[in-house]
């Protein structure tokens, strides 16, 4: 069937060129709703236009139609009146008696005296001896007697319009013969192209004998058509020209007031910015003028604050940092004393033994605390630089879980491990991204109330990505974004069981977003938590994507086996949040 | 400082209110002058009429009525014919042509049913008088003949009467014709057929009927039966200056003119423009069509000449009607007299002027206009014989230029060109000689006067018409046809016949109106003939009429007792005495 499938075709291929233009139509309407709904100038031109073309219609539709009604009544009017008289000289002159008639015409020459008919047809149309030409035609119409019926000029009984001699005739079968009719409408005469408007008047002339005339008079009123079409042309071009002329208005008036503001909008996006020493010009003393100076005024404080706070934050980084080298000095000589007294504890009596182990492991405490101020100082600064290398990420992991093997044995703690066969391969800063991993592990296991711990390696063209689940306590709502703070703690009175130095995430987080990663937390009570490493293969790429999702899968399956969202399990790290919906 | 501001306020408002006021008030601004275009006055190339509508036959209709409706759809014949065919059985349809003259009937006509109504077949017999007939070159010919036609009428299968046989051509009433037609009269000139009408120098009138079209306008109707050339009457005897198969395009009014669009085999640089203008402007004014208008003439749609346009203006000065001279005789005891405005005249110079008993039935010839001898020719009959002529110089002196008794010669009468025509009723001949020239006289042919008792030859003022009167009772106008050696009277019909009446004298007012002088039982009758369509118009009769002289609105009579010449007052309609002197016969030049 080979006309089907091409009809077929066809069709799909309209449907297609519709689709195309209706998306383009959408689009160019929400381009346009767009610029509509940024422009105050547009809106206030687009309404003056509204409002301007709707008065403007509704006051020419009504001048138009009392012009109209005055002249065409008037018209109708005059024609009345004629048309009155004629019937009227019709009827005197056929109900005079034939004797009368005879004495009254008949001329010198002795012919037999003319028809009266004729003689009120010749005075009407002015066909007369010195008669002059009437602006109407008459059509005089007996057709119950032959050769009783006139007319004037080209008009015939055809262009009688139907209705109005239907009406006539229904009065005179009820014998009602003084209501005469009036009747509009192009006619077209015979020799003529074109039909000429013209105002039929319809009446009957009853005579006493039981003869009815219908009198017909054409009135052309191609004058006043041409009059009215003129108006409302006239109407038409000054409405429009005021419209156009308001629209104009509005527009310069609009631009004299938006372009000030926009002037501070920018002024005011510039600043926001960052660019603190933007200012407005002030010109006259207009409100204008007030915005723009309290703007200003605005803005010095603003810069003035901001600098102050700079300021401060600077010296208490500045502080920290030297707080922290200030304290190794002292630490070392503390930790040298320290070590020897641990390495003799064994001749110690068990109570200073027991001390010196303890002051052994908060100086090593100590020290990593340190050493993680040190760290996160150095960030603060923007002293960190990355050492980059292509590496396959799944050696890294497996380090890490090397290093936290004997963490896990000691919380009895198991790994799983999901890693792909192939070898995801990123540049990445070795040191850092298995801190990173480490980190995420030691808190999984600290976390992990024993229980097992899921590693999860991913890898698409992009980025790689490691996900470390555990089926701890979870987190409550809000607290995946808490978890990054510095020196956070779940649950204020747990204690630190490893030795853990409440900057760790804080760090991690640091190093990942140092490698334009992301690092992000899920977490639900009793359901564990699940953190996400996201890194691109490519360093200094943007991320679009991650391949793992942050919910871990077998709770997504879950949810979507009940078929109902639970709003805690919504994404929630602000960067790259909008990205997991996937 | 704020009632000053008050009061300012009110100020404005009231200035304010001042100016709306005064605006309102004159809706239309009063002033002037301001000079206007010129509008354009109304449609000048029609002329309001009415006309006859036909309704087809209805239902139960009588016989009579029939036939009165079939009449009424003859007279509607031209605007509507197919009314006039729902009125025949289909066989008559078929027989019935419209052509042929028009047959005029007056206004009293009767219907006679004969036979039973209702009968299968009936016959209505219509009675009446024809009082003219229309041709088919349009020329009106009055008649007087008892007209009865009988049309017979069958039911058809609806039960309805249906006209089975009449006779062709159109019958009309004088009503419909006066309602549909109306008398025009075209101008031609006077010059011989064929010659472009160089040499012409006057307009000849042709009188017709043209039928009102509703869909043209009658300026159009005018042009194309001018363009047609003349009727019967003057055929072969003036010239057309448009050329045959000229056609009119269209006539349509401009802003203040008349635009005339021909086509055809005009030649616009050969033809003879000032005849092609006056018998344009002519023909249309004088039928009151475009007057006071310029008449624009294009060819083929575009200006007339290929640089210019050709105009005519509202007003001809030529004199193409003839010049009014107001130049006027009238004889005394044998003696020619020259009319003054008051009192007695003076005695035309040379032997015409003086007194005698020789000579009678004079003919004057105004010197200097187209014999070109400076001085007035008079020709006259002498009792002794033959025809004289004299001119009214101090050394003119009588000549006899054609021989013949007394009673056989009718009064001479002089043509514009300068000959003199009389009529030989002895030999039957017309005669013709040029004193101005020096010719003798020579026969003209004129067939259709053999065998009649010629009494009176008058050629009328545009050199082309003929007036004769045939014994005493009968009018018959011819024109002059052809040229040199073919020069014959022609063209001959019957103007008027008076059984009753006794004819007097006749004279030519103008190209177109011939006035008689009758004497009837009850008195003199005077009236005016249209020798075109022989309308009559009665002028005021008076007892002491004997002879008759005409010249545009003036027209003289001599009395019975010779001693008075009478002027008629068309307004008082009746005749003042001029000159109560021995004044014998008016004279007017020519006609």
């Amino acid at each position: 069937m080979p006309p089907t499938s091409k009809k077929r075709l066809r069709r799909r291929t309209l449907r297609q060129i519709l689709g195309g233009v209706r998306r383009r139509t959408r689009r160019a309407a929400g381009r346009a709703r767009s610029v509509w709904r940024r422009s105050l100038q547009l809106q206030v031109v687009t309404s003056t236009l509204v409002i301007s073309v709707t008065v403007v219609v509704v006051l020419g539709v009504f001048l138009s139609d009392q012009i109209n009604r005055s002249v065409i009544e008037s018209r109708q009017q005059s024609s009345a009146t004629e048309a009155l008289a004629d019937r009227v000289q019709i009827a005197d002159a056929l109900s005079q008696k034939p004797d009368d008639q005879a004495k009254s015409t008949s001329d010198a020459s002795g012919n037999a005296p003319a028809d009266p008919l004729d003689d009120v047809m010749d005075t009407i149309t002015g066909s007369g001896e010195n008669g002059s030409k009437k602006r109407y035609e008459v059509l005089v119409l007996n057709t119950s007697n032959p050769g009783r019926s006139r007319a004037s000029g080209k008009v015939t009984p055809e262009d009688v319009p139907q209705a109005l001699q239907q009406a006539l005739r229904r009065d005179e079968r009820k014998y009602e013969f003084d209501k005469p009719y009036r009747f509009t409408a192009p006619i077209t005469f015979t020799g003529e192209s074109q039909p000429t408007p013209t105002l039929v008047i319809g009446g009957v002339v009853n005579l006493l004998d039981g003869q009815n005339y219908e009198v017909y008079h054409f009135f052309p009123i191609s004058e006043e058509e041409r009059m009215l079409s003129n108006v409302r042309l006239a109407i038409a071009v000054v409405g429009l020209g005021l419209v156009v002329l308001l629209a104009a208005i509005a527009y310069l008036v609009a631009r004299q007031v938006v372009s000030p503001v926009r002037l501070a909008r920018e002024a005011a996006e510039r600043l926001a910015a960052g660019k603190l020493d933007e200012r407005l010009k002030v010109r006259g003393e207009d409100d204008l003028a007030r915005l723009a100076t309290s703007f200003n005024e605005m803005a010095v404080n603003l810069a003035l604050k901001i600098h102050q706070l700079e300021e401060l934050s600077q010296v208490q980084r500045q502080f920290v940092s030297d707080v922290s080298h200030e304290l190794r000095t002292p630490l070392t000589t503390v930790r040298m004393a320290a070590d020897l007294l641990y390495d003799a504890r064994e001749d110690f009596d068990p109570m200073a033994a027991r001390s010196a182990e303890l002051m052994q492991a908060q100086l090593e405490r100590f020290e990593s605390m340190l050493a993680d101020l040190l760290e996160i100082s150095r960030y603060d600064a923007g002293a960190a630089t990355l050492d980059l290398d292509p590496v396959d990420v799944r050696d890294v992991v497996l380090r890490a879980i090397g290093d936290s093997e004997a963490l896990a044995e000691r919380h009895s703690t198991r790994f799983e491990l999901r890693l792909p066969n192939e070898p995801c391969m990123a540049e990445i800063d070795n040191r850092r991204v298995e801190r990173i991993l480490r980190n995420l592990l030691f808190n999984a296991i600290e976390h992990g109330e024993g229980r097992d711990v899921v590693v999860t390696v991913g890898a698409d063209r992009d980025a790689v990505a490691v996900a470390v689940r555990d089926h701890g306590i979870g987190l409550k709502a809000g607290e995946d974004t808490m978890v990054f703070d510095r020196f956070w703690r779940a649950d204020p009175s747990r204690a630190r069981t490893i030795g853990g130095t409440g900057l760790g995430l804080a760090i991690s987080r640091e190093d990942a977003s140092l490698h334009g990663g992301w690092l992000q937390a899920w977490g639900q009570q009793g359901e564990g938590s699940q953190f996400r490493l996201t890194l691109p293969r490519v360093a200094g790429t943007d991320l679009k994507g991650s391949p793992l999702s942050l919910v871990p899968p077998e709770i997504e399956m879950r949810r979507t086996w009940r078929g109902q969202m639970t709003p805690v399990l919504l994404p929630a790290s602000a960067d790259g949040a909008g990205y997991d919906e996937d | 400082m704020i009632r000053r501001r008050i009061r300012r306020l009110g100020a404005v408002v009231a200035v304010l209110a001042a100016l709306v006021w005064s605006s309102a008030c004159a809706v239309i601004p009063v002033g002037g002058p301001f000079p206007v275009g010129e509008a354009g006055g109304g449609d000048p190339m029609s002329k309001p009429f009415q006309r006859m509508v036909a309704i087809p036959p209805q239902a139960g209709w009588s016989p009579e009525q029939v036939v009165t409706g079939l009449q009424a759809a003859m007279a509607a014949y031209a605007d509507d014919p197919e009314i006039l065919a729902q009125y025949l059985t289909p066989e008559a349809r078929q027989a019935w042509k419209p052509g042929g003259p028009v047959t005029v009937l007056d206004n009293l006509v009767k219907y006679d049913v004969e036979g039973k109504i209702g009968d299968k077949e009936i016959t209505v017999a219509l009675s009446g008088t024809q009082v003219a007939r229309i041709e088919n070159d349009d020329t009106y010919v009055p008649t007087s003949v008892g007209v009865d036609r009988k049309f017979t009428l069958v039911k058809d299968q609806q039960g309805d009467y249906r006209v089975k046989s009449l006779v062709g051509g159109l019958l009309l009433t004088e009503a419909d014709v006066t309602r549909a037609y109306r008398p025009t009269n075209l101008y031609y000139l006077n010059g011989t057929p064929g010659s472009g009408g160089a040499n012409s120098d006057m307009l000849v009138v042709d009188r017709v009927r043209l039928r009102l079209k509703p869909t043209e306008s009658f300026a159009k109707t005018i042009i194309e039966r001018l363009l047609k050339g003349p009727s019967k009457a003057l055929q072969g005897a003036v010239e057309n200056v448009f050329p045959h198969g000229t056609r009119v395009e269209s006539v349509r009014a401009g802003d203040d003119r008349v635009i005339i669009n021909l086509s055809g085999p005009i030649d616009s640089g050969d033809i003879f423009t000032r005849g092609l203008q006056a018998q344009l402007r002519w023909s249309l004014t004088s039928n009151n069509v475009a007057n006071g208008r310029y008449i624009e003439v294009q060819l083929d749609g575009e200006p007339f000449y290929s640089s210019d346009t050709l105009t005519i203006p509202p007003n001809i000065s030529d004199p193409w009607l003839g010049t009014s001279s107001n130049a006027a005789y009238y004889t005394s005891k044998g003696a020619v007299y020259a009319m003054a405005t008051e009192g007695p005249g003076r005695p035309v110079a040379g032997p015409a002027g003086q007194a005698n008993n020789l000579y009678s039935g004079f003919a004057v010839a105004v010197g200097g206009f187209s014999v070109g001898q400076g001085a007035d020719l008079i020709a006259a009959k002498s009792t002794a014989g033959g025809i004289w002529v004299t001119r009214a110089a101090a050394d003119g002196r009588w000549q006899q230029w054609i021989q013949g008794a007394n009673a056989d010669l009718t009064p001479p009468s002089w043509h514009r060109d300068g000959t003199l025509w009389t009529y030989d009723r002895r030999n039957g001949a017309v005669l013709r000689c040029n004193p101005g020239a020096g010719r003798g006289p020579e026969r003209i042919a004129a067939p259709s006067l053999d065998g009649f008792d010629v009494t009176r030859l008058r050629i009328a003022r545009d050199g082309v018409r003929v007036a004769v009167t045939i014994g005493k009772h009968e009018i018959r106008v011819g024109a002059i046809t052809g040229s040199g050696a073919a020069v014959m009277l022609g063209n001959f019909q019957t103007l008027s016949t008076v059984d009753d009446e006794e004819i007097r004298d006749l004279a030519w007012r103008d190209g177109e109106h011939l006035v008689v002088l009758s004497q009837s039982p009850a008195g003199a009758v005077v009236k005016e003939i249209n020798v075109g369509d022989g309308t009559v118009t009665k002028l005021p009769s008076d007892t002491r009429l004997r002879t008759l002289a005409a010249q545009g609105e003036r027209i003289l009579a001599g009395t019975k007792k010779k001693n008075e010449i009478l002027e008629s007052n068309l307004d008082k309609q009746n005749w003042t005495s001029k000159m109560a002197t021995d004044a014998d016969t008016p004279l007017f030049p020519l006609g």
